[in-house]
Formats: structure tokens, sequence, C-alpha cells
């Protein structure tokens, strides 16, 4: 670049000096030659008047002196042309000089001249011819010839002097071209190391020069410019760690398929779900990373509607997730057409949903399981039953038996949904769970005793107390160890032991009961939620006991969590916090 | 193989589709078996059905996908490693489309089975097709990634599925031993996990083949020394 810049430089220099060295020759070589010959020839005439043609006897020594004067050959001619005197050569040999240019030119006008190549010399000769008049006639001629030596050298000289000029001149442009070179191309330099700087994503800061001509202007806009790419990537960035932040945060997920279909976003939490890390879905098609037919059929849909789809999925493992699918293309891309789809988990509301109908049919069923044997005796005894007091009794003791089950399912219904709906008044005080377990068990003492069932209550005397109301706390209880009776085969045993932890502390309630399948444990606290449909119904329940434990350890500030192996038993934890907030809540 | 890239970008795509529609077809056939599993264990004779309808599509995509195939060998006349792509494609879909099949044995017994009560709680059996699933998957994996490793897991697996598939056959023969009564379900629960077993063998067949595709030696059976 520096190189280029100074050859083309001194280049342009040389041809400068080479055109006005050409120009100068063309005018000055013939001028000077010219003007010097000029000179010359005025002499040559001078000398050619001072000839003095009266005196035969001292013409050889006069035309000697004039000849040593003039430093000129000088020669005479009569009117016919022969030579009759010359001061260099003996006139003998000389042939007839009538016809020389120079004599011609003096016979016509008087005085005549002309350059000529001399060959015995080897030099121009400048021949001067003056005529010399007798009266009017033509009497001879008098001719002065000297070699140009004079001329050539003076012209020579001058030319020496030109040379010598441009030589010094080409140096000078040399320098010159060396100096403005450096001069013009380091602030170019600057500009270029900073846009290459620039190109391979260096930080850059800005140009700064000395200059104040052009490349300065340049410089600035460089400058001006960058700033503006600097703003616009930043504001790039900003936008796209926004978008990205709002991506990832969401619970939505998201994913984002270029033209290709291939995955160019995937955000953290479907990745989660997909068990794989983000880098392993980048590029991959939605089928190769969702393995899911469904979702590939609704990406279909989309593209062959060309409007948004939405459509419900299941992802994970055993189709344990459920998505709402939405598809929609990615706006304002002309270039490309990008599709963003958006995965909403709506398992939980599924779930909420299925709860909500399940109650629904379930209160219905329970309600009208006893509703139908009442109304059924009822009908029996009116058909004529009553006659029949035998049977009438039985029928009453029944239709009794199954109004207080109704009458429970009532209370129990009632009961939860005050405390749900936070009706129910709790007063927390200090109790000692060794006494409140105590007084529960003996409560089941009768019912175990008949199952051959042994209670015990592992509870250490000193255990710290608990804040928790009474009533509720023995409800709690009831309830728990009231299913594990039930749920306990003839001469299991149930346990109630406890754990003091930095937290709080655990109540562990464990049987040896049927137990629980493992899918089952989830849905125990749902309301009648049963296991075993038909038996539980048959050992009385009403399948709200643990949903009313559950709600009531929530209220506490705890929670109840099941851990069971079908066939060896159930445990059932209970957790209570230490630092339950002193006054009542409602 | 991902990398190089054809001067036709047409035919990139289309090689590119090829592998979509097996990914397709495999996440098809493995839905299938899962549904045919879950129609078992949750005794829902209708899901059963449902896989027997959608075979069709499985079918349907397997014809489709060899045609294609044919049609690249035909106007593309590939080379070295397309043409054991192409080749170890069409082969693929045979293994596919016939675990779709098996599928489709298998949902066909369990409507039998549902129509009687339950011989026994499944425990085995699902684990099997849970196990035959991720092979499936990562058969058809090795096979888009060039990947030997997954293809060397899913050999190793198909021994898992045997054993599995033997502890079934001798479960079931003491239940048959004890009731002659059980006879009839109990074959019927074999004849699924031997259609599982049959399915691990497809899906380790689809992972010799991905061997050959990558590296042009055999090792489908111990005799052959076939090298391209």
């Amino acid at each position: 670049m520096k190189r280029n810049l100074f050859l083309k430089i001194l280049f342009s220099y040389l041809v400068i000096i080479s055109v006005s060295f050409f120009v100068l020759h063309l005018l000055v070589k013939d001028r000077i030659s010219g003007i010097l010959t000029a000179g010359i020839e005025q002499e040559l005439m001078h000398y050619a008047e001072l000839v003095d043609l009266n005196d035969p006897q001292t013409m050889s020594a006069h035309l000697q002196q004039i000849s040593k004067i003039s430093k000129s050959r000088v020669t005479l001619v009569d009117g016919r042309g022969v030579v009759f005197a010359d001061s260099e050569k003996a006139i003998d040999g000389l042939e007839n000089h009538l016809f020389r240019p120079e004599i011609q030119e003096a016979r016509l006008r008087g005085t005549g001249k002309s350059v000529r190549y001399s060959s015995t010399l080897g030099v121009n000769m400048l021949y001067v011819a003056v005529v010399i008049k007798n009266g009017s006639k033509i009497s001879g001629y008098v001719r002065l010839a000297r070699p140009l030596h004079d001329v050539q050298g003076a012209v020579e000289q001058v030319y020496q002097s030109i040379f010598l000029a441009m030589l010094i001149g080409a140096l000078a442009s040399l320098a010159i071209a060396l100096f403005f070179s450096h001069r013009l191309a380091a602030p170019i330099r600057t500009m270029e190391e900073f846009t290459q700087r620039l190109r391979k994503g260096l930080p850059v800061g800005s140009i700064i020069l000395r200059t104040s001509d052009e490349t300065r202007t340049l410089a600035d806009d460089i400058n001006y410019l960058v700033e503006e790419l600097k703003d616009k990537i930043r504001l790039a960035q900003e936008e796209k760690s926004k978008l990205m932040t709002a991506l990832t945060s969401i619970n939505e997920g998201v994913v984002i398929l270029n033209n290709d279909e291939r995955i160019e976003f995937l955000s953290p939490s479907l990745a989660g779900i997909l068990s794989g890390s983000y880098e392993d879905f980048l590029g991959k098609s939605l089928l190769e990373a969702f393995r899911n037919a469904e979702l590939q059929k609704t990406l279909e849909r989309f593209k062959q509607q060309g409007k948004s789809v939405s459509h419900e999925i299941r992802l994970g493992d055993a189709d344990s997730t459920i998505m709402s699918v939405s598809l929609s293309e990615v706006q304002g891309l002309p270039e490309e057409e990008k599709i963003m789809i958006v995965f909403h988990d709506v398992t939980r509301l599924k779930k909420l949903e299925r709860i909500r109908t399940d109650f629904v049919a379930n209160v219905t069923h329970e309600i009208r399981t006893p509703l139908t044997a009442v109304i059924g005796y009822l009908e029996t005894l009116q058909a004529g039953a009553l006659e029949n007091p035998e049977d009438a009794k039985r029928f009453t003791d029944i239709m009794l038996k199954q109004a207080q089950r109704l009458n429970r399912l009532v209370e129990d219904l009632l009961t939860l949904s005050r405390i749900e709906l936070g009706e129910v008044v709790f007063r927390f005080e200090d109790i000692s769970l060794p006494e409140a377990t105590d007084s529960v068990i003996s409560l089941l003492d009768a019912k175990a005793a008949a199952k051959a069932i042994t209670i015990q209550n592992r509870l250490p005397q000193n255990l710290r107390p608990i804040k928790a109301d009474r009533d509720r706390l023995s409800q709690v209880l009831v309830n728990v160890l009231d299913n594990a009776v039930k749920f306990t085969p003839n001469g299991g045993r149930i346990t109630v032991e406890a754990e003091e932890r930095a937290d709080g502390l655990v109540l562990k309630i464990s049987d040896t009961g049927v137990g629980i399948p493992g899918e089952e444990i989830q849905r125990l606290g749902e309301r009648f939620y049963r296991v075993d449909k038909t038996r539980s119904r048959e050992l009385g329940g009403t399948g709200l006991g643990l949903s009313i434990v559950k709600h009531l350890m929530i209220a506490h500030g705890g929670r109840m969590e099941i851990e069971s192996q079908p066939g060896r038993g159930t445990t059932v934890f209970l957790y209570f916090p230490l630092n339950r907030p002193a006054q009542d809540i409602t | 193989m991902e990398e190089k890239r054809h001067t036709s970008l047409h035919y990139e795509k289309e090689l590119q589709a090829i592998k979509d529609g097996l990914i397709y077809l495999g996440v098809l056939t493995e839905a299938a078996i899962g549904k045919a599993m879950k129609s078992l264990s949750g005794r829902d004779t209708e899901l059963a059905y449902q896989v027997v309808r959608e075979d069709d599509e499985i079918d349907r995509l397997d014809t489709d996908l060899e045609e294609r195939c044919i049609k690249i060998l035909a106007l593309r006349q590939p080379t070295a490693i397309d043409l054991r792509f192409i080749t170890t494609a069409i082969k693929i879909t045979g293994h596919l489309e016939r675990i779709g099949d098996m599928a489709v044995n298998i949902a066909e017994k369990v409507m039998l089975l549902n129509e009687e009560p339950q011989l026994k709680p499944y425990i085995d059996l699902p684990r099997m097709s849970e196990l035959v699933g991720v092979m499936i998957r990562d058969s058809l994996d090795s096979f888009i990634n060039s990947d030997l490793d997954k293809a060397e897991q899913v050999r190793r697996r198909e021994q898992v599925i045997d054993d599995l598939n033997e502890q079934i056959f001798r479960e079931l023969l003491t239940f048959m031993m004890e009731d002659s009564k059980n006879i009839h379900r109990a074959l019927l629960v074999m004849q699924i996990s031997k259609n599982m077993e049959r399915i691990a063998d497809h899906a380790k067949g689809i992972a010799d083949m991905v061997t050959y595709m990558v590296t042009g030696t055999c090792v489908r059976h111990q005799s052959c020394g076939m090298t391209t």
C-alpha cells in the first residue's frame, strides 16, 4: 500500500521531469546554437570587412593575420569562383568555389553564409562570404570559415547543466515522493489497521489522526460509523439478551425452527423435559428432538394451513406431561420462514380438571348409594313390610346405618370445605405429642384389639411440644391411625415414632398393612380417592379421611407424605414445623 | 456424513427427507409398541384397536420411503457412503415395518386377553417394552448420526431382552402347570413376549446395518465377510 503510493508519486514526478526536459530540448537546442552561430557569423562578417585586397604583396601575411585574429580560414575567391588566396591550404588543388551556397548567396545579396559538415575536420563549419565590389562589378569574394567547436561545446555544456538539474530534480522528487507517500500513507495505514481489527471483531477505540486534510474527514466518518455500528450491535445484543431472558425464564417452553425446519432455539425448560442439554437439540429436526408423531402432525398441519395452530400433545416419560402447543410464524422476517412453537404445560390444569370431574362423579355416587338403600327399604316398608315387625326392625336398622353414613359423609365434606375456605378457627397451643397420641390410641384400642393389632407408641416422653390445635390434631391422628387399623390385616402391628429435625418434627406412623401401589400414592390426598374401591367402602370409609388430614396439615404449616411398599406396609409422615406463629389463624 | 455437502442442494434435501422419514417411521412404531403395551396393562381394548388401525400409516410410510429411496438410486446413482446410506435406509424401513406388524400382533393378543380376567400383574413385560422402545430409538439415532457406539449399545441390550423373554417363559410355565385353565392366557402372554423379543431382534438388525453403513463391514453373521 505504502510502496504503491510511493511508486505512484515518484513515477508522476519523473514523468513531469522527463516531459519538461524534452520540451526544453526542443525549445533550447536550436535556439542556443542559432544564437551562438549568429554571433560568430557577425564576428566573421566584421573580419571579412577587414580584409584589405589592395596590397597583393602583403596579401599572404595579411590573410594569415586576419585568420589568426578571427580564428578562421580565410579564402579569397575571384569573380569566377577561382580561389586565388587561402590562409591554410595551397590554392592549386582547390576547385571552383562559385557554386558554394555562401558564395552564391553573397553574389545575390552581398553577404552569404552556410553551415556544413566538414568531413575533414569532423565538425560543423560556418562559412561566411562577403562580396568584393569594384565599382558595380563583382571582382571577388572573401570567405571565412570557422569550425563550430565553440557552439557545440556551449550546447554540450548547457545540456550538461540541464542533465544535472534533472538529476537533482529526480533526486528531489524521490525524496519528496518518499516523504509524501509516507505522510499520506500513515493515516491511511492507521485507518486500514483499524478497519481490519473491526472486521476481525477485536475491540477498537476510535481513530485519532494529527492531520487536517481529507484523511481526517474520512477518519472522522469511520469513527462515526463505528460508533453507530457499535450502538446498533449493542442494541441488538440487548434486545437478544432481553428476549432470551424472557424466553428462558417463562414457564412456557419455546422452540424456534429455521427455514430448513431445524431447531434454532430451544428453551432450557424443554431441554429438561426431553432429558438432554440445550446444545444437543440445536440443528436437529423437531421429530429428531421430540420423537413425537403428534407434534410432527401438528407441524404438518400448520404448514398446510399457513396459519397459527394449537394442539395438545403428551411428552416425557410415560407421557407424563401434557403440553398445549401452538405454532405460529415468526413475524417480520421477509427472507426467512421461521416457525415458533410455544409449549404450555397444562398437566396441572388437566389434573385439576380431572379431580373436579372425579369429585362431582364421586360425591353423587357416594350420596346416592346410601340414599338408594334408604329409599329402597322405605318402599319395601310401605309395600307391607311394616306389618312384619321383625323385618321392619331390621330394615329401619339398615336405614339408620345408611343415614348415619350419609351424615358422616356430609360432616366430612363440610369439614373439608370449611378448612379449605379458612372458616375453621384454629387455636394453637403447646401440645405434647406423646399424650395426644396416647389418647387417640385409647379411642382406637377396641377396634385394634378386635383385629389383634398392636399399636405401639414409641414417642419419647420428653419430646418437644408442638404448636397445634388440640381438636384438629386428634382428628389428624384419628384419621391416620384409623386408616392404619383398617388396612392392616389381623395380627399386624402399628408403630408411632417421631424424629426431631432442625426445622421441625416428623411423626411417623407405620403399619404392616396391604400397602399402596406406587402410582396411587400421589392421588391419595384427593377427595374420594380410594385405592381399593370396594374394600374401602366396606370398611366404612367416606373416602375423605386423608383429604382432611392433608388439608389440616397444610393449615398447621406442615405437610403429609406417604411411603409404601405393596404387601409390606405403609408409613405416613406428618411434618410439623417448629416455628409456628403463636397467634390463632382462621 | 453430516459435514459433507453435495453440490446439488436438491439431492442433499432428498437424503435429508429420507432421514426425517425414517425417524418419523421410528417414532410411529415406537408409539405403536407403547400403545400396545398400555392397552395390555390398562386392559384398554379400544387402544389395542387403535394400534391395529394406525398400522396402515406405518405401511404407507414404509412403501413411500422405499419408493423414494429407489428413485434416488435410479436418478442420482449414488456412490460410496451415499449408496450404503440408501441401501441401508431401504433395509431399515423393512425392519421398521415388521416392527409395526409385531405391535399389531401384540395388540391382537391383548384384545383376546382383555376378554378374560387378568392372569397376573405384568412386571417384566412393561420393562421389556420400555427397553425395546429405547432400542428402536437408539438404533435410529445411531443411523442418523452414524454413531457406532449407540449401535453397539443396541446390540448389547438385545441380550437383556432375550433374558427377559426366557424369564417370562419360565414364569408362565409355572402358571400353566398350576392350572390348565391358565394355559390359553399364558400362551397369549408368551406370544406377546416373543413378539417383543423379535422386535428387539429387528432393532439389532438396524444397528448391524448401521455398522455396515459406517464401516462397510458386515457384522450380521459370523460367517459373512462382505465388504464394500
